[in-house]
């Protein structure tokens, strides 16, 4: 609009306009509330030890959770495979928060439907509802497969979804072939890591057992195909394009086993469709013949992991996000260990490029201490990542890293990770702990970073320090998710975030006496 | 005091105490539904901003949802934090009760709230926790009301959850506190929640006409406001007819009319500025109402003369809930926007009834949801711009249609004279964007091509 004299002012320069400053403090007389002394005091005490200690004391309540529940994930699987309907069995709430939840992440649709339960289901069990909404889904969004996850609600009743999805196929409400793969996820245990990997591991079984292939581990060649890759609850799209990169770049074939890449960014073409991309469901059984399978979450893909070694006999490298130099380093050992191909020379070049442009950073970040807060899988990268650069990781919460892989405790990993290093020696690792205990760590001891989600935006601003945003959810930005944070090139971008906030802080609280040019 | 009626509760989870044909409808299997009424519950209570909101459950239903509404406050925020029990598989076999005990100690010694609200979820429901007796229990112990909320997801809608968040006010809330006694009696807000800051434009204008607000439910609430509701002269149902059976036995148990009205659109305004004052039995107030209302109106016609050159003749799909649907539909209308397309999914006979009123003949009506029921409507009537709740609006995006959000994630307020000068900026700025045009055409070295068949 070329003459726009509309003035409209916005409440966060209405508010403080006189008026309204004034009708502020008129409210307050009736809100009783505390004196600026009273206020000033409640902040100190938080800031306190002693009542840092409380707050870990605190068993029953979970204040501000860095976690989701199990279905939210076992949605994010199922949508890794080529026109797959997501199916959450319980009631219809859960579903439309995992739709919205993912969508405000992503920024884009989340196909994904319920069998809404109600009270009758809840006395008499879900199956009707579980048969008409199977009847119902597949007319109306036609999906190549349907992937069911329960809520906690079918939980607790006792749904047997096994015999409730045969019952549908008798009454021929679904064909008999018709491929419903399915996963029990009640909330009430693990988070949506674990979901993902119930679900994960729920769709490779149900379509190999049913395909009547053999598995014959490392007969690649003979497939055509040589390698299995799976990245887990991945929140950057970013990330698939860049394993595939690397994987391109070794000249060797691959099955990536779950990609929701193509459903959370396809391209604008004025046209919905409910599905993009994903993992084609006729490759899964195949992927039973694979060289082996490379796992980029090991925590993550527990289930999953010990099932493709087990009843597919694959050799397996699970790493934790590849994040950093180090960290992608192992991942290109370990596709050339799978596969018996060198690492490319246009790799080794990117990576020298990358450690020049750390080089160039390190200067700033040397020495700076951080928060982290993430799955487990992502901090192991993290952790890392920071004691590569010199960055001294000193509060770590992880609300869900009451996993093991291999016997080993992510806590353990990662205190081992961190004692390895002189960088590491300040640093806590705290599990099962959420972001009000995060929230006494930085005031109590003040860092100078805190990388982690949106989640995390409360207690930083709290504590008056500047946020990275890594992991999941990140609603408040756009696009992030769009740019790989693993494989060098996702190096390259960390650093890129982490140096240009430190930039902008030193910017912003410059005094005049070294407000430079050249930095 | 009495809890609300049962053969209300059956009537309808729509708030009509009248037997219909058409209850609120139940959420079909196998569709995109919407949100359960937990959800429902907490929407109508988070707004009451310094109270802290306990979810007793597992993590799922705290865990996906705190902190992401659009209810803004002027103060506390309390209301922000995410509080849940998070129960485990040992707390359903052995009950949850005595987590939720300590929980709401913790809570209380901690934050010293002036209230702390504990929504049931649909797992706390069905291994038959005592909520009631556990708030009751510590309520007395604690001297702070703690007010359990009976809305577990499996009973039903988000509307049906709004209701019995209205009814856990009546219950437990409204009636139990008194105001300051140098404050004027005037007028409860119900059902306006302070999405992107309505609240305090209607509050503004009120102001300026010199009438007061009692209660604000839920709005940028204190606790204690809502326990002195039941001084009020006047209640306005705001956009909500969930929240009716609260105005009615408001009504019935301390003699407070009411009246339902909508804030979109200069008319709709209007007529609930004026109601107020009418209802207030005021010929002062009255007269200053229409002073007031007469000049906005005059200002917004000014302003709104540039906008209303580029909209006239615009085609629009609504696709929101309830009450919005037909309040809207004003506001559309006086900005010259044609609605041709509206969603009654969560709407009642009457809200049905009140959009016939206000749209034409052709307009189609989009009873159930579905991605593409709607895109099916946008394409047909070749409609300009969708305006719709945030689930929807990546669809439009994909399918490059201008969109605006009009739920609660919206950062936007349009209520209000300036609210729908905001709405026409809105509407200029998603139409005329040079991205849709960007969208449009094909990649240069595709141009040429045969027009791609749909
Ligand atoms: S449907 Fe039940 S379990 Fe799901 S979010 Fe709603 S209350 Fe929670």
């Amino acid at each position: 609009m070329s003459k726009d004299k509309l003035d409209i002012p916005d409440y966060n320069t209405l508010f403080s306009e006189h008026r309204f400053v004034e009708q502020r403090l008129n409210k307050q007389q009736f809100e009783a509330p505390c004196s600026e002394q009273e206020t000033a005091e409640a902040l100190a005490y938080s800031k306190s030890a002693e009542y840092m200690e409380k707050n870990f004391s605190r068993k029953a309540v979970v204040i501000n959770p860095h976690k989701a529940c199990q279905p939210l994930g076992s949605i994010m699987a199922a949508l890794g495979f080529e026109k797959t309907l997501p199916f959450v069995h319980g009631s219809q709430g859960c579903n439309s928060y995992f739709r919205s939840h993912l969508s405000r992440h992503f920024k884009e649709p989340t196909p994904a439907v319920s069998s809404s339960m109600t009270e009758d289901a809840a006395v008499f069990g879900g199956m009707n509802n579980l048969i008409d909404g199977l009847e119902n889904s597949v007319a109306l969004y036609k999906p190549e497969m349907v992937a069911v996850c329960t809520t906690c609600m079918a939980e607790v009743i006792g749904d047997d979804l096994s015999a409730f999805i045969g019952n549908a196929r008798q009454k021929g409400v679904i064909a008999e072939d018709f491929p419903v793969a399915f996963c029990n996820t009640p909330s009430f245990v693990g988070s949506h890591i674990t979901g993902y990997d119930s679900m994960l591991k729920g769709i490779l079984s149900y379509l190999y057992e049913r395909s009547g292939v053999e598995a014959a581990p490392g007969r690649g060649e003979e497939t055509g195909e040589k390698l299995n890759v799976m990245l887990g609850f991945e929140p950057y799209t970013g990330n698939f394009a860049e394993i595939r990169k690397i994987l391109d770049a070794f000249d060797t074939k691959y099955t990536l086993l779950g990609d929701h890449s193509g459903n959370y960014d396809s391209p604008a073409t004025g046209e919905y469709e409910y599905y993009y991309g994903g993992t084609k469901l006729e490759d899964v059984p195949l992927a039973a013949k694979a060289l082996g399978t490379l796992s980029l979450q090991k925590y993550t893909l527990r289930k999953t992991q010990e099932y493709i070694s087990g009843t597919w006999k694959q050799q397996i490298s699970a790493l934790s996000a590849p994040l950093g130099i180090t960290g992608t380093d192992k991942l290109l050992e370990a596709i050339s260990e799978l596969t018996g191909l060198p690492v490319p020379a246009s790799l080794t070049e990117e990576r020298g490029r990358v450690v020049d442009a750390l080089t160039d950073s390190h200067p700033y970040i040397h020495g700076k201490r951080v928060a982290l807060v993430g799955d487990p899988d992502l901090l192991i990268g993290l952790i890392g990542f920071c004691l590569e650069t010199g960055m001294e990781p000193v509060h770590i919460v992880c609300s869900n890293g009451d996993v093991d892989f291999d016997g080993v405790k992510f806590k353990e990993e990662a205190e081992a990770l961190l004692s390895a290093s002189p960088y590491g020696s300040e640093a806590a690792v705290y599990v099962g702990n959420d972001l009000w205990h995060m929230r006494s760590l930085l005031l109590n001891d003040p860092v100078d970073l805190a990388i982690g989600s949106s989640h995390l935006k409360f207690a930083a601003k709290d504590a008056g320090v500047p946020l990275i945003r890594v992991g999941f959810p990140i609603f408040d930005r756009h696009h992030m998710h769009r740019h790989p944070i693993i494989g060098y090139q996702g190096a390259l971008n960390l650093i890129g975030l982490i140096v240009n906030t430190v930039l902008d802080e030193l910017d912003r609280n410059n005094s005049g006496f070294n407000y430079d040019l050249v930095r | 005091m009495d809890p609300v009626r049962k053969e209300e509760f059956d009537s309808g989870a729509c708030g009509s105490l009248a037997p219909k044909t058409k209850a609120c409808p139940r959420p079909k299997p196998g569709e995109a539904a919407g949100g359960c009424s937990f959800d429902g519950a907490q929407i109508t209570l988070l707004p009451i901003m310094d109270a802290a909101h306990l979810v007793h459950g597992p993590i799922a239903c705290a865990g996906n949802s705190w902190e992401s509404r659009g209810a803004l406050s002027s103060g506390p925020s309390l209301s922000q934090y995410g509080f849940a029990t998070d129960l485990n598989d040992s707390d359903i076999i052995f009950g949850g009760e005595k987590k939720l005990k300590e929980s709401i100690d913790y809570i209380a010694g901690r934050f010293a709230p002036p209230a702390i609200f504990v929504y049931s979820t649909c797992v706390t429901a069905l291994i038959g926790e005592d909520m009631d007796a556990v708030c009751k229990e510590a309520a007395d112990r604690l001297g702070i009301p703690v007010v359990p909320v009976n809305s577990p997801g499996f009973v039903g809608s988000k509307n049906l959850g709004n209701r019995l968040a209205g009814d856990a006010l009546l219950q437990y809330v409204i009636g139990t506190g008194e105001p300051e006694p140098e404050m004027q009696p005037g007028v409860n807000l119900i059902g306006e929640y302070n999405i992107a800051g309505e609240m305090w434009d209607i509050e503004k204008l009120m102001n300026s006409a010199g009438i007061a607000v009692t209660s604000r439910i839920t709005g940028d609430a204190r606790y204690k406001e809502i326990a002195w509701a039941h001084r009020a002269r006047v209640n306005m149902v705001v956009c909500s007819r969930a929240l009716l059976g609260l105005a009615r036995e408001m009504e019935s148990r301390y003699g407070i009319p009411y009246f339902e009205g909508s804030f979109y659109g200069a008319k709709e305004t209007t007529y609930s500025l004026r109601q107020m004052a009418y209802l207030m039995n005021d010929r002062d107030m009255e007269r200053r109402v229409d002073r007031l209302t007469e000049r906005e109106e005059n200002r917004l016609a000014q302003d709104l003369r540039p906008y209303r050159k580029l909209l006239k003749g615009k085609k629009a799909v609504l696709y929101t809930g309830g009450v919005k649907s037909w309040s809207v539909i004003s506001a559309l209308k006086e900005l010259g926007v044609q609605v041709v397309g509206v969603g009654t999914n969560k709407s009642t006979e009457d809200d049905v009834r009140r959009i016939a009123d206000r749209v034409g003949d052709d307009t189609e009506y989009i009873p159930e949801g579905g991605a593409s029921r709607i895109l099916k409507t946008v394409k047909e009537r070749k409609a300009d711009i969708m305006i719709a709740g945030g689930r929807n609006m990546y669809v439009a995006m994909k399918e490059q249609i201008p969109f605006i959000d009009i739920n609660q994630e919206r950062h936007k307020a349009y209520a209000g004279y300036e609210g729908l000068l905001r709405l026409a900026k809105e509407l200029t700025y998603s139409l005329a964007n040079p991205v849709w045009k960007l969208a449009a055409s094909p990649a240069p070295w595709d141009r040429e091509a045969p027009p791609y068949d749909r």
